[in-house]
């Protein structure tokens, strides 16, 4: 058997480094589906979500109301905060609210530019449809990869494994997100019938 | 193993194992609503990675429009008398 000098990490027999150590007792991260579907990451995030958005609210000034991107961005931030930074896509989102907002316009025109370059780059590849059809394919999927790294924020340059990972728990946690809004809304519309009424009933009380 | 070596010899990008990305295009399959309920083997990762931006997307516009509604609801109604029956309905 030749020499194989491969670089990434292949399970042989005679490399027991990389296999279990006695000393360790830290059992591997959950899979996205369940951690983002506990109750407790729930309740945190819905937590932090209201409290998020009465800071938002007594930030801005009354005359001037709370808009739906101040709610959105509240919403991010929260949810990345839940993520306790092990995500690649919560730090993102967490350190782009730090920077200044000229740097997100730049971005924002950056991304412009790419996307006309992207509709020039498509035709070619299509032209060269002569070679195998396995080299195609993966052409496809490195494109759909790019995409998916454009919108999982923070997830640009990443090779695909990683990116992969990082979209699946994206993924799981914009469902939560998602649920937890929901949920708010339904409350907080639930709250403002309620009140309306009790108002009336003090009003007819006051007035008999 | 040999198909694999060629394989990465081809494309300098994969130096990761291709095994390794068909497991987690399948994880993400999971995720997803639409393949999970196929759950067909014949999905192909193209078509997983397409699914994953629509439904990314599609989960964008709803918090977008989630975060409208809240938007108006927080005008009108006053946080600190309906906040405990907020929370209480989040803990149900």
């Amino acid at each position: 058997m030749a020499s194989t000098p491969s670089s990434s990490s292949s399970p042989s027999p005679s490399q027991p480094k990389a296999r279990k150590k006695p000393g360790q007792t830290t059992s591997p991260p959950p899979p996205p589906q369940t951690k983002w579907r506990t109750g407790t990451q729930e309740r945190l995030y819905s937590r932090r979500l209201v409290d998020a958005l009465q800071a938002t609210r007594d930030r801005a000034q009354p005359p001037e109301s709370v808009g739906s991107r101040a709610v959105k961005e509240a919403a991010d931030s929260a949810l990345a905060m839940t993520a306790r930074g092990q995500s690649r896509w919560s730090r993102a989102i967490l350190f782009n609210r730090n920077s200044c907002r000229k740097r997100v316009l730049v971005k924002a025109g950056g991304k412009i530019r790419r996307n006309r370059r992207k509709h020039q780059a498509i035709p070619p590849a299509t032209e060269e449809a002569g070679t195998t059809s396995g080299v195609l394919k993966e052409r496809k999927v490195k494109e759909r990869l790019k995409k998916l790294g454009r919108i999982v924020p923070g997830c640009k340059k990443l090779p695909a494994a990683t990116l992969l990972e990082e979209a699946a728990d994206y993924v799981a946690a914009l469902e939560m997100q998602v649920r937890t809004m929901r949920a708010l809304a339904e409350a907080l519309s639930a709250a403002a019938v309620s009140v309306p009424e009790e108002e009336e009933m003090e009003i007819a009380e006051q007035g008999s | 193993m040999s198909s694999w070596r060629s394989r990465s010899q081809q494309s300098n990008s994969s130096r990761i194992s291709d095994e390794q990305i068909n497991d987690l295009v399948s994880k993400l399959q999971m995720l997803l609503p639409e393949t999970r309920i196929r759950n067909n083997d014949r999905v192909s990762s193209a078509k997983v990675l397409q699914e994953t931006c629509n439904y990314i997307k599609n989960l964008h516009r709803e918090v977008d429009d989630l975060s409208e509604r809240l938007a108006e609801l927080l005008e009108t109604t006053d946080m600190s008398s309906s906040q405990a029956a907020i929370i209480r309905s989040l803990f149900m």
